[in-house]
């Protein structure tokens, strides 16, 4: 990485509990423009907490995050605007209900960024075609099948113009033969440069499209590597043994 | 079961195997006796007590009659559709207290709210027929019958709506919050409009209760159906069959009301059904 560039995003020794439990453990991560880091490890590890804290969804306890060089803003209108430049995808879509799916789009940017309403809609329009699910603007997320939500969703944040995108396992909710075509949204937007942190058991993902994958477990990041490095040589007993569990499935 | 829709019977028990077939046609049977001679009984009671004499029923031939049931069924009309109204956005108000983080703020509401829950309505009507013109404050009774219904009606519709917006999963206040919306704005825009379709059916069953606590209106001289059912059974001596005439029409309104609320808790399912 290049040492002289300012990360975008930086955990700094962040520590979480939920009530006993110790979810995030000293964690310390730099994301640079550009990268995308693929956070994998068994469930429970606090890889989703950890993507949560990014844009304060979910509090820390002590440590320090910051973004373009500035603490997370703790409530209110900085707060969210912080949000606003940090686009993110949820496991289970989170589409609203009881929009439509255009509607879904143009919501933030009407409401957040004040944009016009028609040109809102012209953006909206641009960004399903680009996920292709431009065919089912009119329908209720209801209506689609689980990989049209989540490429829908992603249009969603993409219609916010992040700096930043955070994806929170967001194949796990899809059935097989949709992992593939949500994947492949996620491949162009890294190829056409966009931040991306993700979360994901998608192994394969990780090593085509992953700068850096940071292994965690029990709350703790144990290992961070290039791809390749990591899946042929991993150097940790941990890691080592995750990845013969997930080959041997 | 023939039939492709599920019902929540079909949900509970199992499909009938031939035994429980006969007892089913069985017991319908014996009902259905059972219902027969009940209303046979009923009918031959009126008849020995001369309750089918045409005195009794011939003013429902006349024009004039219905004109002024009309007249009432307007009035009940009117006297629910304000409560409703007033109750709904009083109702709206004190949820919002209720589920706020102010600690106070929450305490009043929940005392609002048992409040008018506990209270019977008519002691609202009495309160506002009877306590209020004593501070000389001058009002229709079109109001004396609407405010205390509403009044009566408001904390049943606030812990309604609060089941609702409870309803709402979490994560589409995560989703809308990562956009950079403001919590009025996730409140408005996202929960609530979600909330409001999961609780229509339980706000029509609460208006069908609005319905029928606009009869007081008797009390404060209000012109309602039951009012002007009154004024019929004094003119005619008719006792019976006005009420009769009375209870018919009040469920008819009921029931168009409750399969209101059917039609709309199946066009909200429908969405899943249709999925690709």
């Amino acid at each position: 990485m290049n040492e002289t560039r300012e990360p975008i995003i930086s955990l700094r020794h962040v520590d979480k509990h939920f009530g006993a439990l110790h979810v995030l453990k000293a964690i310390n991560l730099d994301v640079y423009k550009g990268e995308v880091v693929v956070v994998i490890g068994p469930s429970g590890s606090g890889k989703s907490t950890l993507c949560r804290t990014i844009n304060r969804l979910e509090t820390i306890d002590s440590g320090e995050i910051l973004f373009e060089g500035k603490p997370l803003p703790l409530e209110g209108k900085e707060l969210a605007a912080l949000r606003s430049h940090i686009g993110m995808v949820f496991q289970s879509f989170n589409l609203f209900a009881h929009m439509s799916i255009l509607d879904n789009v143009t919501l933030g940017p009407v409401d957040v960024l004040h944009t016009p309403k028609k040109e809102a809609r012209e953006e909206a329009r641009r960004l399903l075609d680009r996920v292709g699910v431009l065919s089912q603007e009119s329908k209720v997320p209801a209506q689609l099948s689980g990989g049209q939500q989540q490429r829908a969703a992603i249009a969603r944040s993409l219609a916010m113009h992040p700096k930043v995108m955070l994806f929170d396992e967001p194949t796990s909710a899809l059935d097989p033969e949709m992992i593939g075509e949500v994947l492949d949204v996620m491949t162009t937007l890294a190829a056409d440069g966009m931040t991306m942190v993700v979360v994901t058991h998608e192994m394969n993902f990780a090593r085509r499209v992953a700068s850096r994958v940071i292994f965690m477990d029990s709350g703790s990041i144990v290992e961070e590597a290039a791809p390749d490095a990591f899946f042929t040589n991993p150097r940790t007993e941990r890691a080592r043994s995750f990845l013969q569990s997930i080959h041997g499935h | 079961m023939s039939s492709v829709r599920i019902s929540a019977r079909d949900m509970l028990y199992e499909e009938p195997g031939p035994k429980a077939k006969r007892r089913i046609r069985i017991v319908t049977g014996i009902s259905l006796a059972a219902l027969a001679a009940l209303a046979a009984a009923v009918i031959h009671r009126f008849y020995i007590t001369g309750q089918l004499d045409p005195r009794y029923w011939s003013f429902f031939a006349r024009g004039t009659t219905w004109t002024f049931l009309g007249k009432g069924l307007l009035g009940t009309m009117e006297a629910a559709l304000m409560a409703g109204v007033l109750a709904f956005a009083a109702g709206f108000f004190l949820m919002l207290g209720r589920i706020s983080s102010i600690r106070l703020l929450r305490g009043l509401c929940i005392a609002l709210i048992e409040f008018t829950r506990g209270v019977p309505t008519l002691l609202f009507i009495y309160f506002f027929f009877l306590v209020i013109p004593q501070f000389g404050i001058q009002m229709d009774a079109f109001w004396k019958i609407s405010i205390p219904v509403a009044i009566s009606a408001c904390g049943v519709v606030a812990e309604v709506l609060r089941s609702g917006v409870n309803a709402v999963p979490k994560g589409q206040t995560e989703a809308a919050l990562s956009l950079g919306m403001r919590g009025r704005s996730v409140f408005l825009k996202v929960v609530f409009p979600q909330a409001i379709r999961f609780v229509i059916p339980a706000l029509i069953a609460e208006l069908v209760i609005v319905v029928k606590d606009t009869t007081f209106a008797y009390v404060v001289n209000f012109p309602d159906l039951m009012q002007n059912a009154k004024v019929l059974i004094s003119n005619y001596d008719a006792l019976l069959s006005v009420y009769l005439v009375v209870a018919v029409i009040y469920i008819v309104i009921n029931y168009l009301l409750n399969r209101l609320s059917d039609r709309i808790a199946a066009k909200q399912k429908k969405p899943a059904e249709r999925r690709a």
